[in-house]
């Protein structure tokens, strides 16, 4: 679905990304993990053209990013963004309403079967009876499921989540990934997640890309790639790794 | 070290520098004071001594630049606005701003013995600066055609020309009368008087051309209208329906108002032209105003 | 006890405030909301209609009622409408492009900008009529351009960083305004700053028609861009990912902004605060959706100017104030409350 081919970004002269190369196929999932400022958000954002790419090249369903409009990339790739926040009365619904833009013409009213996605994904992100609450006066926890929601209505094969879970609690945290999860498996979707939760990572991901400086220090399935000399190479830490004893997945302890 | 040594140097150079400056003026303090000095009341009220010879002033208003001139002392003009453009003499005298921001500085620097003032806005700062300097701030705004004259009298009395004055005052009071002789019995005409066609000025009851118009045998239709230049509403003016029109003759200020349109004064032709300068300034040339105006509203000609 | 009585009551009203502010807007429908606003402004039209320093015998009006009417009333109330309608409206759409409530014409320079523009057009081809919009317009989009390039920086474009560019550019242009005026002589003085302060009684029947059609043709292309504008008032990277095209968006925005405004100084001069409270009010209720907002902004807006203009016309009679002055002494007190209750 989403191929990337040797890509390096920079930020002025410097580098931020460097000869990435990797590919998402249709119902997987990919973990993006990487220390402070190794570049995973640059990464996460030139794959839907949010920022240039120095060299190389995105192939969006085979076809080079640049070639399509804003609109059908939305139709195809949504993004969850770090939190945002706006100074406007807006309603829940109304924002996860604005997620089947690119679907609409840009003038005119959401049809039915728009309402009707906008409340299956509130149902979906545990928001029943939310629609009518003010965006910015939810919890963080809320508002990011909000943002999560609309990702969902955008109905996008593509997802691209940056620290989805960093403003919720453990239920929330598990209900996002299983959310997430259920759309690969059962839409042939597929997702790219930043997280800084190893053990996330793990469990719900069928591939890992390490990030260090920009490069790719490992990549592949999550029992190869969470390794220890992998993670003191990229995070500096050493863990004790077993087996979660419910999935039999890798489980990451670090040793403090 | 050796840098520190030379900025006290300096500021010491500079603390001499500044007493002996100051010194030169105490100096010249005690040299003005002997000058015989004689009291007069300004416009305000106010007491104030002024030399026994006149001989530099300050005007910051051209009506009063103009009545300077007119009782014969504009040669003791040393200083004058921008504004003051009448007479010819006037423009060839040093410009110390204009009335609503003069330069202090200048105005110092020229030692003027008097500065005429129109307004009282800035009279508590000007005072305080311009006397701390040994200049008399003399304050008087004539507001209508007996201002003037009287005006032209005291100003006579300050710079010691009363001959000069009086013939002058004489033949302004020859002509008013042969303007009060023109227009008597004559009915008065329905006048607007328009200072900007757009927006829409005219002259109301604090106006000096309100008593002018009177005078010169009509009646000004916004003479109620309070405020000395309003600012008229269309549809009133339209509703005047003035037989004449008075036009303050500037740039933009050409024609009628498009709501005068249809009003007899165009119709008839009775819209006419009068310099602004001549119109806006109580000053001696306002005779030249009543006279423009009754001739313009009774034409003599067509009497005789 | 008493503490914890205390702590109890504490409690209940701050849950008593999260209910209340649970709906900080009042929620009309948007049914009901527009014969409501379209009666409103047929009224407002009416009872300005029916006021004026002259009193009208309607029934049997004279030649000289009819020309009061037909020719400087009534041009003035439609002009009246165009207007704060096209300040509603560009102020509803710089809103929410800068996601920024504070945003507006007037604060942001571009209401400088235009009156710039209509001043050297008023300066230097004063014999041209259409040259003061066409230089309004160069004005206020120059003005426009000039805060968006100084509020950008490299991490985007923060709230304060374009306040403040507004600030810096309104201050600026009010200088040479200021410089310009001082070049000016006293007659020309005196009306051009009558205008400055917005005055509708220089409208012509031209300029009416010309507000009239940019403000019908700016409306619906605003309105057009309106979900656009939802996805950028809650932020240009979301807006971005859903598949909006930020840069067209902009230059829409801003152009209309810019030609909105500038035909509307052209005409008026600046009128001050129509472009904040009235998109304010109307957010505060029916929520912030654009689709609505900008249309109902174009309504509540002409209605505004035109209430604020009968006042200046009647309330020292046959004098007139300028319509500036109302909108100001309504808008600045009203502003601070919305401020407050936010």
């Amino acid at each position: 679905m989403l191929e990337v081919q040797n890509i390096s970004i920079n930020y002025g002269v410097c580098a931020v990304v460097q000869d990435v190369s990797f590919a998402l196929r249709a119902g997987k999932i990919i973990a993006l993990l990487g220390a402070n400022g190794a570049g995973k958000t640059t990464l996460l954002k030139s794959l839907n053209g949010s920022l240039p790419i120095a060299k190389g090249a995105v192939l969006l369903d085979g076809k080079e990013l640049k070639d399509f409009s804003r609109r059908e990339i939305a139709r195809k790739i949504a993004v969850i963004a770090q939190e945002t926040e706006t100074k406007f009365p807006v309603s829940v619904l109304e924002f996860v309403l604005s997620g089947r833009f690119a679907h609409g013409a840009a003038f005119g009213w959401e049809t039915p079967s728009d309402l009707q996605i906008a409340a299956d994904c509130l149902k979906q992100c545990d928001l029943v009876n939310y629609e009518n609450r003010q965006m910015n006066q939810l919890s963080g926890g809320e508002r990011q499921r909000v943002v999560l929601a609309r990702a969902l209505a955008t109905q996008a094969k593509i997802l691209l989540l940056d620290e989805p879970t960093a403003n919720l609690d453990l239920a929330h945290q598990a209900l996002m990934f299983r959310l997430v999860k259920e759309r690969c498996e059962r839409e042939n979707a597929a997702a790219i997640v930043i997280t800084h939760d190893l053990n996330l990572a793990s469990e719900f991901a069928d591939e890992i890309l390490l990030l260090k400086n920009g490069a790719i220090a490992a990549k592949g399935a999550p029992e190869k790639v969470l390794t220890e000399e992998n993670l003191i190479e990229v995070f500096n830490v050493r863990v004790l790794l077993d087996e979660n004893p419910h999935s039999g997945k890798r489980r990451v302890t670090t040793i403090y | 070290m050796f840098r520190n040594t030379r900025k006290i140097h300096f500021v010491i150079l500079l603390f001499i520098c500044f007493f002996s400056l100051t010194a030169c003026r105490s100096a010249n303090r005690t040299a003005q004071t002997e000058v015989k000095m004689r009291d007069i009341a300004d416009d305000l009220g106010r007491k104030i001594k002024i030399p026994e010879k006149v001989e530099r002033v300050v005007s910051l208003a051209p009506n009063l630049t103009e009545n300077i001139f007119a009782i014969g002392a504009g040669d003791r003009l040393v200083g004058v606005t921008s504004f003051c453009n009448y007479p010819e003499a006037a423009t060839k005298i040093a410009q110390v701003g204009d009335t609503m921001n003069p330069n202090m500085e200048t105005i110092i620097a020229l030692k003027p013995q008097i500065v005429f003032v129109s307004t009282a806005s800035q009279i508590e700062t000007f005072t305080k600066t311009l006397e701390a300097n040994n200049i008399t701030v003399f304050v008087t705004n004539p507001k209508d055609l007996n201002g003037v004259l009287t005006n032209l009298r005291q100003l006579g009395e300050i710079f010691g020309t009363p001959e000069r004055t009086t013939i002058l005052l004489n033949e302004l009071f020859e002509r008013i009368a042969a303007v009060d002789e023109q227009v008597r019995d004559k009915p008065k005409t329905k006048t607007f008087v328009q200072i900007s066609k757009e927006p829409l000025f005219t002259v109301g009851k604090e106006s000096f051309l309100t008593e002018i118009v009177e005078r010169a045998g009509g009646i000004s239709v916004t003479k109620d209208v309070a405020t000395a230049y309003p600012k008229i509403s269309k549809e009133t003016a339209l509703a005047f329906n003035p037989d004449a029109l008075i036009l303050s003759e500037s740039p933009d200020n050409t024609e009628p108002n498009d709501v005068f349109k249809n009003s007899s004064a165009v119709k008839n032709k009775k819209v006419f032209k009068i310099n602004a300068d001549i119109l806006s300034r109580p000053s001696p040339r306002i005779v030249d105003a009543l006279e423009q105006i009754a001739e313009n509203l009774h034409p003599q000609t067509n009497d005789n | 006890m008493i503490i914890n009585g205390r702590k109890g009551e504490a409690e209940k009203r701050r849950k008593g405030e999260q209910k209340i502010s649970a709906s900080p807007h009042l929620r009309i429908s948007s049914s009901k909301m527009l014969p409501a606003l379209i009666g409103l402004l047929f009224l407002s039209l009416l009872s300005a209609v029916f006021l004026g320093s002259e009193k009208l015998s309607f029934f049997e009006l004279t030649e000289s009622q009819a020309t009061i009417l037909f020719d400087i009333r009534l041009p003035r109330i439609l002009l009246g409408a165009c207007v704060g309608a096209s300040l509603a409206v560009a102020g509803a759409g710089l809103q929410s492009l800068l996601r920024n409530p504070l945003a507006e014409p007037y604060l942001l320079g571009v209401s400088n900008g235009a009156a710039l523009g209509t001043m050297l057009a008023f300066v230097f081809f004063a014999q041209f009529e259409f040259a003061r919009p066409v230089f309004a317009f160069a004005g206020a989009g120059a003005a426009t351009f000039a805060v968006y390039q100084m509020a950008k920086s490299r991490a985007g474009m923060n709230v304060e960083r374009l306040v403040l560019s507004g600030v810096i550019v309104t201050t600026f242009l009010s200088s040479i305004i200021v410089l310009l005026t001082s070049l000016l002589d006293a007659a020309k003085l005196r009306s051009f700053t009558f205008w400055l302060l917005g005055d509708l009684s220089q409208g012509t029947k031209n300029g009416f028609y010309l507000t009239f059609v940019v403000v019908i043709i700016g409306t619906i292309i605003l309105t057009s861009q309106a979900r656009a504008l939802n996805l950028m008032m809650i932020g240009e990277r979301d807006a971005f990912d859903f598949g909006v095209e930020i840069k067209k968006v902009r230059l829409i925005v801003f152009a209309v902004a810019s030609i909105l405004v500038g035909s509307s100084v052209a005409a008026s001069g600046s009128v001050g605060y129509v472009g904040l409270i009235v998109p304010h009010l109307i957010r505060l209720l029916v929520g912030s959706d654009n689709r609505l907002v900008i249309p109902f902004s174009a309504i509540s807006g002409a209605i505004f100017v035109v209430l604020a203009d009968t006042i200046a016309r009647v309330a020292i009679a046959p004098r007139e104030l300028p319509v500036g002055a109302i909108t100001a002494l309504i808008g600045a007190p009203m502003f601070i409350w919305l401020l407050r209750r936010n």
